[in-house]
C-alpha cells in the first residue's frame, strides 16, 4: 500500500456526491473537526477540477500543516500537489523540494518535482515562444519600416 | 510594387540579422548554453537519473517532445515559476487572497517533526473511504467476489491453474482489505488520542473560566458590600434631614408648649415628642440605622460549576457532636448547635464565625434559618427565635484580628484550626423572643411565613403564632393515635416498632409544616398527616420500622428516613410508597434540593441519591481523606439547598461541599 499518492491520482476529480459526503462529513464535525475527516474533504477538493474547490482545498492543507505537527511531512506533500494543481508553481516548488530535502527517496515527490519542472518548461516555453515571436514580428516590421526609409532617402 | 519589395527584402532581412541586430540567433544561442551549463551544475545533484526511472521516463518523453531539451529545460529552470503563475499572483485579488489563507510561514516550514503516525492521512482517506479511490473499487469489486466465491463454498482445490489463480486472487484481497482493518483500528485509536487531548483542553479552559467566575463572584460580593455601607449611610443623612426639618416646624410652636412645660415637672430642652425621636446617646448609630441585611443581594452560582463531590471549605465549628445545623442560601449563613451547648452563626462566604447565639440554658436539638429568622429548639424546653439581620458584622471583618486573604472564597482553611472566638456581642441585638410551653426537650420544629410548630418529648406538638408570640394549639400524639386506633383499629395507631426503640430515639423525630398541613415523624415509625384547622390526624403512613428521624415535603412527595435504615419516598397524594432505599447504618438526618437526596447514615460520607440520574453516590470527608489514610469522624446532620451541602460530625468539624 502507498503512503502518499501520486500525483496522477489528483488529477481524478470525484462525481459531485462523493464530494458531499465527504463534505457532510466535515461539517458535522463542526469546530471540533478531526485531522482525518479535514484532510478527507481537502482532498476531496484538491481532486476537483474547479479552480474554487481546489483552493479551498489548499487553503484546508495548510490548517492541517499549521494545526497538526505531527502530519507536517505529509502536508508538505500534499500542498505541494495541491499548488501544483492550482499552477502555483512557485509554492509547489517551494514544499516540494523541503519534501525532498528531508526524504530524498520519495518518489512521489521526486516525481512531483519533475512535473512541476515540464510544466515550467513547457509553458516557460510557450511565453518565451510569444514573446519572441512578438519581438520577430516587430523586428521585420521594423526592419521594413527601416528599410523603406532608407530606400525613400 | 509592394511584392517585389518583399521578394527582395527576405535574403536582405537574414543578413541583417546576421550582422545588425542586437538579439542575434546566434547571441541566444551562446547565451542558452552559458545557462545550460550552469544550471545542469545546480540541478546535478538531484537529477541522478539511474536511482528514479520515473524522472528518466519523464526527460527521454522531454526529449523526445523537445528538440533542444537541455537549452528549454535549462532556461525555464531558472525561473521558478511560469509567467502565467507569475501574473495570476500579482494581479487577481482573489488569487492573492486564497494565497494569503493558504500560505505557510517559514518557521513553521523549518519546524517539521518526524512523522509518527503508524499511517498516513491519505492511508486514512483509503479506508474510511475505499469506494472513492480507483485502487479501492477495484479491490471492491475483487472483494464482493471473493464473497460471493465464500457464499457459494469455499473453492475446492482441483489442481487446475484456474483454481490457484482464483485463490490468489481471493488471498490478495483478503490481505488487502486485513491491511484495510489495521489501518481504521489505527485510525480509530488516534482519533479517541486527539478527542482525549481535546477534552484536556476545554478542561483547562473550564478551569481559567471557573477561576474568572470565582474572581467575579468576589468582586460582586464586595461591590455589594460596599453598596450597603452607602446605601445605610444614604438612610442616615435622610433621616437627618427629616429630623432637622421636623424640629424646624416645630420650633414656632414651642412657645404654647413652653407654657405647659414651664409648669410641668420635667422642664426640657426640647418636647418630649421629638426627644424621643432623637437617637439615644449609646448606640446611636447601630440602634437607628435600619438593620443591615448581611444576606447576600446576588445568586453565588460557583459552586453549581465545581465537580460534584469537591469541597469547598471546612471548619472545625464546634468542640462536641453537632445536634443541628441549617443554612439560609449557598455562601450565605449558616448556624450550627453542637453538644458543646453553643449556637455559633457563620459567614460561609469567608469561613468565619460572626457570632454566638446565648440565651439557652442547654443544647440546642433543632434549629431552622429561613431568611434573616432563626429558630431554635433546646434541651431546656424553649424555642428562640431570633433576627439574624441585627447581627453586627462587617463581612469584610478586619475586627477578628484575622487579615488572611479573604479574596479568596474558595480558600481551604484548615479544619484543625482552632475556631476562632468572635467579638463578644456581636449577636446582642439578635434575640427576638422566647416560647415557652413545653414541658421536655424540643426536638424538632419548623416554621413557615407566622407559623411555627414546635415538637417535644413531652409527647405534644404545639402550633406557635409567630406574630402573636404565643402557642395557639396543642397536638397530642398520643391521643390523635388512639383515636385513629379506636376509630379504624387498623393503623394509624401508636405501635410498638418491631425493631426495639432504644430510648435515645426522640418521640417527634421531625416536622414540617406547610400552611394548614403538618407532617410529623413520631419514634414508633409513623409519619401523620395533621390538618391544623381540625387538629385532626388526616392521614398516616406507615412503613418504617423504626423511629423516623428526619422528614420533608415538596408539592408532589414526602421523603423520611428512619433509624430502621431507610429512605421512603412516598407519593403525597395516594399516600402510598413511591420509592424507597435502604443504607447499612441508621439515617440520622436527610435533606432533598430538586435534584438529590442527601443523607447522613452513620459513616463518614454523605450519601446522595441524584434523582434526576437515578445513581446513589457519595460525598464527602471519607472519600477525600480516606487516601491520607485518616478517619474523619461520622456525619451527624446535613443540610443541602441547590447544589450546596453542608454537613455537621460527631467531632463537631462542619464541611460544606458541592453536590
Amino acid at each position: 500500500m502507498t503512503q502518499l499518492p501520486y500525483a496522477i491520482d489528483a488529477e481524478t476529480p470525484l462525481n459531485p456526491d462523493e464530494l458531499g459526503v465527504l463534505r457532510a462529513q466535515y461539517e458535522k464535525e463542526g469546530d471540533m473537526v478531526g485531522v482525518q475527516t479535514k484532510f478527507n474533504y481537502a482532498w476531496g477538493l484538491v481532486k476537483s477540477n474547479l479552480r474554487n474547490e481546489q483552493h479551498l482545498g489548499v487553503m484546508l492543507l495548510a490548517e492541517i500543516f499549521r494545526t497538526s505537527p505531527e502530519r507536517r511531512r505529509e502536508s508538505l506533500y500534499y500542498l505541494a500537489l495541491g499548488n501544483y494543481k492550482l499552477g502555483n508553481y512557485g509554492e509547489a516548488r517551494r514544499y516540494n523540494d523541503l519534501l525532498l530535502d528531508k526524504e530524498p527517496a520519495n518518489l512521489q515527490a521526486a516525481n512531483l518535482r519533475t512535473l512541476i519542472d515540464d510544466k515550467v518548461a513547457k509553458e516557460g516555453l510557450m511565453g518565451v515562444a510569444i514573446v519572441s515571436g512578438v519581438a520577430v514580428v516587430a523586428g521585420i516590421v521594423g526592419g521594413v519600416l527601416l528599410r523603406n526609409l532608407g530606400r525613400k532617402r | 510594387m509592394d511584392d517585389t519589395e518583399h521578394d527582395n527584402d527576405f535574403p536582405d532581412l537574414s543578413s541583417f540579422d546576421d550582422e545588425s541586430s542586437v538579439i542575434s540567433t546566434r547571441g541566444l544561442e551562446a547565451f542558452g548554453r552559458k545557462v545550460t551549463t550552469t544550471a545542469s551544475q545546480l540541478m546535478a545533484p538531484r537529477s541522478d537519473p539511474s536511482s528514479n526511472p520515473t524522472y528518466q521516463n519523464a526527460m527521454t518523453e522531454v526529449h523526445r517532445q523537445l528538440r533542444r531539451p537541455g537549452l528549454q529545460r535549462a532556461m525555464f529552470s531558472m525561473a521558478n515559476t511560469t509567467p502565467t503563475d507569475l501574473v495570476r499572483s500579482r494581479l487577481s485579488t482573489k488569487e492573492i487572497q486564497s494565497r494569503a489563507l493558504s500560505y505557510v510561514p517559514e518557521e513553521l516550514l523549518k519546524n517539521i517533526p518526524e512523522g509518527d503516525s503508524s499511517y498516513s492521512l491519505f492511508q486514512g482517506f483509503q479506508a474510511s473511504f475505499p469506494e472513492l479511490t480507483d485502487n479501492g473499487k477495484k479491490h471492491r469489486r475483487r472483494v464482493s467476489r471473493g464473497r460471493k466465491m465464500l457464499d457459494e463454498g469455499p473453492i475446492i482445490p482441483d489442481g487446475t491453474p484456474e483454481s490457484v489463480r482464483k485463490l490468489k486472487q481471493e488471498k490478495a484481497s483478503m490481505m488487502h482489505q486485513f491491511e484495510m482493518l489495521g489501518i481504521r483500528k489505527n485510525m480509530a485509536s488516534s482519533e479517541i488520542r486527539e478527542i482525549d487531548a481535546k477534552i484536556e483542553n476545554l478542561a483547562g479552559m473550564r478551569r481559567i473560566i471557573l477561576d474568572r467566575l470565582a474572581n467575579l463572584e468576589q468582586d460582586e460580593a464586595l461591590l455589594e458590600h460596599d453598596i450597603v455601607d452607602v446605601e445605610s449611610r444614604l438612610e442616615e443623612a435622610q433621616e437627618m434631614v427629616e429630623e432637622a426639618e421636623s424640629v424646624a416646624v416645630r420650633t414656632p410652636a414651642k412657645s404654647e408648649d413652653d407654657a405647659a412645660s414651664e409648669k410641668g415637672d420635667a422642664p426640657g430642652f426640647m418636647s418630649q415628642s421629638v426627644y424621643e425621636k432623637l437617637p439615644s446617646s449609646k448606640g446611636s448609630s447601630s440602634d437607628k440605622k435600619k438593620p443591615r441585611s448581611i444576606r447576600r443581594k446576588s445568586m453565588p452560582i460557583l459552586h453549581e460549576h465545581f465537580e460534584p463531590g469537591s469541597m469547598i471549605r471546612s471548619m472545625r465549628a464546634h468542640k462536641d457532636n453537632v445536634t443541628a445545623l441549617d443554612f439560609d442560601a449557598p455562601f450565605g449563613l449558616l448556624v450550627s448547635a453542637a453538644m458543646d451547648d453553643s449556637v455559633r452563626v457563620w459567614d460561609l462566604n469567608a469561613g468565619r464565625c460572626i457570632g454566638m447565639l446565648e440565651g439557652h440554658t442547654a443544647s440546642v436539638r433543632t434549629l431552622q434559618v429561613e431568611d434573616n429568622f432563626l429558630a431554635t429548639g433546646s434541651m431546656d424546653a424553649t424555642i428562640r427565635l431570633w433576627d439574624l439581620s441585627k447581627a453586627h458584622y462587617d463581612p469584610q471583618g478586619h475586627q477578628f484580628g484575622k487579615e488572611e486573604d479573604d479574596e479568596d472564597a474558595i480558600a481551604f482553611e484548615n479544619p484543625d484550626d482552632q475556631p476562632v472566638d468572635p467579638p463578644p456581642g456581636s449577636m446582642s441585638a439578635c434575640p427576638l423572643f422566647t416560647l415557652e410551653a413545653h414541658l421536655d426537650e424540643i426536638t424538632a420544629l419548623h416554621f413557615r411565613s407566622n407559623v411555627l410548630v414546635s415538637g417535644s418529648a413531652d409527647k405534644t406538638l404545639r402550633q406557635w403564632d409567630l406574630e402573636k408570640g404565643r402557642c395557639v394549639q396543642t397536638l397530642d400524639v398520643m391521643w390523635a393515635a388512639a383515636q385513629a386506633s379506636a376509630l379504624s383499629s387498623s393503623d394509624g395507631g401508636w405501635r410498638q416498632t418491631t425493631r426495639a426503640a432504644d430510648g435515645s430515639a426522640d418521640f417527634v423525630g421531625a416536622l414540617q409544616v406547610f400552611e394548614s398541613a403538618l407532617a410529623c415523624g413520631t419514634a414508633d415509625g409513623m409519619v401523620r398527616l395533621w390538618d391544623l384547622r381540625s387538629g385532626q390526624v388526616s392521614r398516616s403512613l406507615v412503613g418504617h420500622t423504626g423511629p423516623v428521624t428526619c422528614l420533608q415535603f415538596d408539592d408532589v412527595h414526602l421523603v423520611t428516613g428512619s433509624l430502621d435504615r431507610s429512605i421512603r419516598i412516598w407519593d403525597l397524594r395516594t399516600g402510598s410508597i413511591y420509592d424507597a432505599y435502604a443504607y447499612d447504618n441508621p439515617v440520622t438526618s436527610m435533606m432533598f434540593d430538586t435534584r438529590r437526596i442527601v443523607s447522613a447514615a452513620g459513616e463518614d460520607v454523605v450519601k446522595v441519591y441524584d434523582k434526576v440520574e437515578g445513581r446513589h453516590w457519595d460525598c464527602g470527608a471519607g472519600i477525600t481523606e480516606a487516601e491520607q489514610d485518616k478517619t474523619p469522624a461520622v456525619v451527624e446532620r446535613v443540610r443541602i439547598r441547590d447544589g450546596y451541602m453542608v454537613e455537621g460530625r460527631r467531632d463537631g468539624v462542619v464541611g460544606v461541599w458541592t453536590c
